[in-house]
């Protein structure tokens, strides 16, 4: 059925509208029917964006623009050693949510995928930790990796005779600790878009395979693992750039410590907005300088893809 | 089927008990503290003010009866003072992040309470309003201190708020951990620690007696920084030693590797690797959840003001007869502590006509520096209030000129006084005595400074072999860096 709007551009006696040519005539309904969409991710992404970017290159009062200073934000923030350590933090929260957060949904997946009995169950259950709101769920994470008396993970350690750990407290362990805490919120919506691609992989060629003697590791290597590439790839990309502006994770779990250990780059740019000098210039600087490395690496995925398709 | 029926006739039977009880006992306990707003005139103040004021620190719901109580006897008083002003609550308590988009957004409360860390960043950021005229009005200008003056004006004397309280940081104590580790006098008073030494030794008592932390030490954000500076005076960081100072050209400098400074630090790192009586997660613990520590007997000692006795007692569980306030231990270079305070400030879109209504509610809530029946009446309703929820009522630390007004402030908090004063008397007389010297805040960019000084505590804290002297210097390096950037080269 087509819309009110479609069915009165195509009669005739409307108009201008009416005289012009079919390919013009059809160009403009479709700009018509974007407009909305158009306008909306003007005034909510593309407006806020092009502003970052002017407030970068201007010395603020709160959102107000002072006075141009073109990239002295951006070379005062290169000086600063916090800003390399959030980035060098945040490249190793790349590092550690491909090896920990990338594998288990893919995991997951394939266990449910071969899963007989109770396949709707495993499915909503990996599926439950997404429902949580993301701050109550970094809240319960806190709780379990108290060094206090209450910390449940402490509790279980010294049951079992081992001495209680301060497991926030340690710079080498709290970037694993919180890509574990967003991994185990994120990992079953991930699982199930696998799921949704390993339901479109042609039952006869696991058949196949079983007839010609595959056991599950090679079903698994030679037919599944291939045909969810493409999707991985894509979400790969995807989840790196979700994990380079990993926030309310630290913020909430260390605020960044200690010694800025966890301190990301999303982080640091609130806290020159919102930290207690509320400098926009330089978080703006900051968010410019994410974006730019994210285009990078969407830029690359994208060369990657297209040699990769190229190739086959 | 005949238990289960059984059981869920008991079950409603119950729930009818407590539905009917439960009013009851809140309506009991607020009733002292409403009795006392009858002391409030009724008589209109103003019946041509015409406008909506929002009150920011409102009690939200779930606040105890009698605040609840309360406030609603001071929202129907102003009714009748002001019968053309109406009143919103809101329940909005001030962080500097919460506040700023609210009030570039134009939704900010019209009054609402920061502390005095944050009035010039707020004046110099054009986010708040100018009150100069109202509080003229109100004939309160010439009662402020001038320091309060120079702390919520600009270059141009306008004034941008008005105080509400003074704060001295002092240290939280937990009477039931001190009885447990055997630090009790002859008279059933704690053994107070007068010093750094004598705390880390006392903490060390009670770690090996209770297992518990004998100090919570909360060295997340910008706490542990804030907190060390007043460690840092007690070291001797103060004077040609402060941790930061302008040289003769004026240029602003850090000086974070002074003997004090450095001795301080040492000192702060000795509580956790050779007294070991530091909470264990310091690094993620908050100014709240020390509060909380204390309050529910995981920590004995607490560095803390006589502004948040409420935190763990009434919020915490703490018993009044269990908790003391005691001064800041004095250090080898001397005897400092911190003061401060919170204050009202406005929405920057404020109007007269809601500054004069916010300071008509202010006068009824008894925050204005008048001794008169109506403002000795809400101060009265305000320490019932506090009796009720059992908070410590102390003598608050005067934050107004005004020898009249803090007399009454004192009169009040003795007849409302729920407290054995024992466990409070070596604060107030430190106050008094000369034995304590009161120190401001470090003068500029504070927060950034306390920040930096966090990260090496949360260093030196976690790794043993952390190097005192190095960590300093570096952040002494990155404070510089701020402040050539943001004061000495503009």
């Amino acid at each position: 059925m087509q819309s009110p709007l479609i069915l009165l551009c195509q009669r005739k006696e409307v108009g201008a509208v009416g005289k012009l040519k079919p390919r013009t005539r059809q160009q403009m309904i479709s700009w018509l029917i974007m407009l909305p969409g158009i306008l909306l991710f003007a005034f909510f992404v593309w407006a806020p964006l092009l502003q970052s970017i002017q407030m970068s290159l201007y010395r603020t009062r709160n959102i107000e623009l002072l006075e141009f200073v073109g990239f002295n934000n951006y070379i005062s923030i290169f000086r600063r050693e916090e800003f390399h350590q959030a980035l060098v933090n945040t490249f190793s929260y790349t590092f550690w949510s491909l090896l920990i957060g990338f594998l288990i949904p893919i995991f997951m997946a394939l266990v449910i995928g071969e899963t007989v009995r109770g396949k709707g169950f495993f499915r909503t259950a990996a599926y439950v930790p997404n429902i949580l709101p993301g701050l109550a769920a970094i809240i319960l994470w806190t709780a379990f990796f108290s060094a206090e008396a209450t910390g449940v993970i402490n509790i279980l350690l010294s049951k079992l005779g081992i001495e209680r750990m301060a497991f926030l407290s340690q710079a080498n362990l709290v970037i694993p600790i919180i890509v574990l805490t967003a991994t185990w919120k994120g990992a079953g919506a991930t699982a199930l878009i696998y799921m949704a691609g390993l339901s479109g992989i042609n039952p006869e060629l696991y058949e196949a395979a079983t007839i010609d003697g595959a056991g599950i590791i090679k079903r698994i290597r030679h037919i599944t693992l291939p045909a969810i590439f493409s999707l991985g790839s894509t979400l790969l990309i995807l989840q790196i750039i979700s994990i380079f502006q990993i926030m309310y994770e630290p913020l909430v779990l260390t605020k960044g410590g200690p010694d800025n250990a966890s301190l990301s780059l999303m982080l640091l740019m609130w806290r020159y907005a919102f930290g207690g000098t509320m400098d926009f210039g330089r978080a703006s600087a900051v968010a410019v300088i994410i974006s730019v490395i994210l285009l990078g690496f969407t830029a690359l995925y994208s060369i990657v893809n297209r040699r990769k398709t190229e190739w086959e | 089927m005949k238990k289960r029926i059984r059981f869920l006739a008991i079950l409603a039977s119950l729930c009818i008990l407590l539905t009917a009880y439960t009013p009851a006992v809140m309506g009991s306990s607020a009733s002292a503290a409403s009795s006392e707003l009858e002391g409030i005139s009724a008589e209109v103040v103003d019946a041509d003010l015409t406008c909506t004021i929002t009150l920011g620190n409102w009690p939200p719901d779930t606040a105890p009866a009698a605040e609840l109580a309360l406030f609603e006897g001071y929202r129907a008083i102003m009714q009748l003072q002001y019968p053309n002003v109406t009143v919103v609550p809101a329940y909005f308590s001030y962080t500097l992040s919460n506040y700023l988009p609210m009030a570039r957004g134009g939704t900010a409360p019209t009054v609402f309470q920061p502390p005095f860390t944050d009035p010039q960043l707020l004046i110099n950021q054009n986010l708040v309003a100018d009150v100069t005229d109202a509080l003229e009005q109100f004939g309160i200008l010439e009662k402020f201190s001038p320091s309060f003056v120079e702390l919520l004006g600009d270059e141009n004397g306008r004034i941008y708020g008005l105080p509400r309280d003074g704060y001295v940081l002092g240290m939280h104590i937990n009477i039931n951990l001190f009885e447990q580790a055997g630090l009790m006098t002859d008279d059933g008073l704690p053994m107070i620690p007068k010093t750094l030494q004598e705390l880390a030794e006392y903490g060390q008592i009670i770690r090996e007696k209770t297992g518990k932390a004998g100090l919570v030490f909360p060295a997340s954000e910008t706490f542990g920084g804030w907190l060390y500076t007043n460690i840092a005076w007690n070291y001797g960081a103060v004077g040609e030693n402060a941790l930061q100072y302008q040289d003769a050209d004026g240029r602003w400098m850090a000086n974070f590797t002074s003997e004090p400074a450095v001795a301080a630090m040492e000192y702060l790192r000795s509580l956790r690797w050779d007294y070991d009586i530091l909470n264990a997660d310091a690094t993620t613990t908050d100014w709240a959840s020390a509060h909380s520590f204390l309050g529910t007997g995981e920590a004995a000692m607490n560095f803390a003001a006589d502004d948040s006795v409420a935190e763990p007692t009434a919020g915490g569980g703490l018993a009044v007869d269990k908790f003391a306030l005691i001064p800041f231990p004095a250090g080898p270079g001397g005897a400092y502590a911190l003061t401060g305070g919170t204050c009202f400030m406005f929405a920057p879109d404020t109007t007269h006509d809601q500054a004069v209504a916010t300071l008509g509610f202010l006068r009824i809530i008894g925050m204005l520096p008048f001794a008169s029946d109506d403002i000795v009446a809400g101060m009265r309703a305000g320490a019932a209030a506090r009796r009720e929820r059992g908070v410590p009522v102390l003598p608050p630390i005067p934050a107004w000129n005004d020898a009249d007004f803090i007399a009454v402030q004192r009169e009040i908090a003795e007849e409302y006084a729920n407290v054995d004063m024992r466990l409070y008397q070596d604060f107030f007389d430190s106050l008094t005595d000369g034995s304590v010297a009161l120190k401001g805040e470090e003068p500029v960019f504070a927060q950034q400074l306390y920040r930096e000084l966090t990260s090496v505590i949360q260093r030196l804290i976690t790794r043993e072999d952390a190097d005192v002297l190095r960590a300093l210097s570096q952040a002494q390096e990155r404070f510089q860096e701020y402040l050539d950037d943001e004061l000495n080269n503009r």
